[in-house]
């Protein structure tokens, strides 16, 4: 088994450890996550367009002064949602990193990074 | 050229100057130091360098330039712009950075452990550059055409833009490196994320509003200047006159869908935003600069949106005044791009020119430095150092680095001169985010797809890599040329793909990944180098380090 020892020459007891079984188990666990998140954002943006396509209300109506449902989500909602969508998966992200790496003490081969 | 914009820009220039002599001082000859800042970046500076390095003249000028010409449907380039970092968040940044590498080809050769994807690389990277680079010259040209308007050694002002902007930043990032070229990035994003916070405070102060605006240019169809004279725009979607605030101005179904398609996918691939992401101190830092870059650019392109709702407002209520009846025709701006400068007179006078005139050359040197720094990384680093003569010192690769800087500025400024603006103008209403657009294209069909792969699927091998790239490069330039060569102002339909083939090119890239690496008996990826960019052993150490140095220093 694959295993990353960081910072050789680095201070005694500050050296850290992937087991590679674990980091394949938290790429899965992370590339699961990237795709619904991925899914959801393609979902989103994809809506605005088809919404226009198929419900004339959608830019037909008004909101506030000239600006339709459709006008005030392109300007402005899409970009509140991007952040949002990030903040979120970043710090699902972070968690599972948290949870799943780490806890190796597996002593199979190790190599230093660069 | 009056005094104001003579100061404007000399503060400017004086400021960058500093900045990379002072970083100059920090740099060391090494490849980590010249190319990637040490890897001590941090992460609202790397940010701000991260906006600076993507907010470009397409930004700046041309988002609001797009949203003058073609109301609703011009918005969907900022959209675009802005849900490019969507997929950089969730899908690469950490692991870009875990691996530890120095370039986008340097990233692809050590995942794939092949000098052939660093070849391929290397092209698509030097060609997306070149792409990038040329509209980043044509706004230079642009903006000193109408704030200077005169020329020096008796070239024309559209030239001498070009000529003063390639022969600054190429002083900048040859001097600075990337630290030099970090800190101007930021400093100049700040800047610019300014300059649109006080047009707009100024427009508020003078009792704008957005939504009465929205209502005023949607009262009337949408006019654009084409050979001097003004047409009517046609709405895609209902064949009716086009109005500001519906859509169909400028994309049908499928038009709308390759840009967007073109700009997410293309990001990702954008070698000078990518090779930001190398200097972040850690996997972590890298995914929540991200979020900073999500937050900060979704502001500026907002306010940009505005402004350019309000010039379209603006300009045809003050179309008499002699300075804007030169730059319109019946109340129209003859090229959109101006929008954002005119609107800057307009609201402040003069200085209020001078100084929207400032912001856009920060837009495009900010952005021309980082372009020309990942030409530099490219081809010192990948080429010369890995390829070409692996004994080689690192300062043999930084000196290379830096001519591989120079000739790149100067080919991109050839090209730049070459075109003539306002003769595309009449093919396509938005000329400098259109073309940005194409390297967008080439980036996002050659080099995504292998990155996702690379990153994602264990099994992708070196030949799966090197087909796929190929494969999305010759596609792309493909129908790009054919593109130029048979459409007029492609709004939707095979046209419009063809200028946006991301959403062709890149599916047909990554199929060719798949099956090559599926047909191949090759090796797929090493176990350390699945564990090196997905674990987080690094990350980890470095923070306990900080939190020891920090504690320390208590």
């Amino acid at each position: 088994m694959a295993r990353v020892e960081m910072g050789r020459g680095s201070p005694r007891g500050l050296e850290q450890f992937d087991g590679h079984s674990e980091v394949v188990a938290a790429a899965r666990t992370q590339r699961r996550i990237a795709l619904g998140y991925g899914l959801v954002f393609v979902l989103a943006i994809l809506s605005v367009p088809m919404l226009s396509l198929s419900l004339p209300w959608w830019t037909g109506s008004r909101l506030v002064g000239g600006m339709s449902p459709s006008f005030v989500v392109v300007a402005g909602g899409l970009y509140v949602f991007f952040l949002a969508l990030g903040v979120a998966a970043a710090t699902l992200a972070r968690s599972v990193e948290d949870r799943m790496l780490g806890t190796s003490e597996d002593d199979a081969d190790h190599e230093p990074t660069r | 050229m009056s005094g104001t914009d003579t100061a404007s820009l000399a503060v400017f220039a004086l400021v960058a100057t500093l900045v990379s002599v002072v970083a100059w001082r920090h740099t060391r000859a090494t490849t980590v130091d010249f190319f990637l800042a040490g890897r001590r970046t941090g992460m609202i500076t790397n940010a701000g360098a991260i906006c600076g390095d993507y907010l470009s003249a397409a930004s700046f000028l041309g988002v609001a330039g797009a949203v003058y010409a073609s109301g609703l449907d011009g918005i969907w380039y900022a959209t675009g712009f802005a849900a490019g970092f969507v997929p950089v968040l969730l899908f690469v940044a950490a692991p870009l950075r875990r691996l530890g590498t120095v370039s986008l080809p340097d990233f692809l050769a050590v995942r794939f452990d092949s000098a052939q994807v660093r070849v391929a690389a290397v092209v698509s990277v030097e060609l997306v550059i070149l792409s990038y680079l040329v509209p980043q010259a044509v706004g230079s040209g642009l903006t000193w055409e109408l704030l200077v308007g005169q020329g020096i050694a008796g070239l024309s002002p559209y030239v001498t833009g070009i000529v003063v902007s390639t022969v600054a930043v190429g002083g900048i990032v040859v001097i600075g490196g990337m630290r030099g070229t970090t800190w101007n990035q930021a400093l100049q994003f700040g800047f610019l994320l300014a300059v649109v916070v006080w047009l707009s405070a100024l427009l508020w102060a003078g009792g704008f509003s957005y939504p009465a605006a929205v209502e005023q240019a949607s009262a009337e169809p949408l006019q654009a200047v084409v050979s001097d004279r003004l047409v009517g725009v046609t709405n895609q979607l209902s064949g009716e006159s086009a109005r500001f605030g519906a859509p169909g101005a400028r994309y049908g179904p499928i038009g709308q869908v390759a840009l967007l398609v073109t700009l997410v996918l293309g990001t990702a691939g954008l070698p000078h935003v990518m090779n930001r992401y190398f200097t972040a101190v850690t996997g972590r830092a890298a995914r929540a600069t991200t979020v900073w870059v999500l937050g900060l650019a979704g502001s500026f392109y907002a306010l940009a949106v505005l402004l350019g709702t309000a010039a379209r407002v603006m300009v045809a209520g003050r179309a008499e005044e002699p300075w804007l009846a030169e730059l319109t025709v019946d109340g129209v701006l003859r090229v959109p791009e101006h929008a954002l400068l005119v609107l800057g007179r307009l609201l402040a006078g003069t200085p209020g020119l001078a100084v929207v005139s400032a912001a856009a050359f920060a837009a495009m040197v900010s952005t021309i430095g980082g372009l020309l720094l990942a030409a530099a990384a490219s081809f010192g680093h990948d080429v010369v150092a890995r390829i070409w003569r692996p004994s080689a010192s690192p300062r043999v690769a930084v000196v290379a680095g830096r001519g591989a800087g120079i000739v790149v500025s100067v080919l991109a400024a050839v090209v730049a001169i070459s075109v003539e603006p306002e003769r595309l103008v009449a093919t396509f209403p938005s000329v400098i985010a259109t073309m940005v657009t194409w390297a967008f294209a080439l980036a996002g069909s050659a080099l995504t797809p292998a990155v996702l792969l690379g990153i994602w699927w264990r099994d992708a091998t070196a030949r799966g890599a090197v087909a796929g790239i190929w494969t999305g490069a010759i596609i792309a330039v493909g129908a790009l040329v054919v593109g130029l060569v048979i459409g007029p102002d492609p709004s939707d339909g095979l046209s419009a793909v063809l200028l946006a083939p991301a959403m062709i090119a890149a599916p047909i890239s990554a199929v060719t990944i798949v099956v090559v690496s599926r047909l191949d008996t090759g090796p797929s990826v090493r176990p350390r180098v699945w564990t090196r960019m997905h674990g987080t052993a690094a990350d980890r150490q470095t923070e306990r380090m900080a939190q020891i140095t920090l504690r320390g220093r208590r």
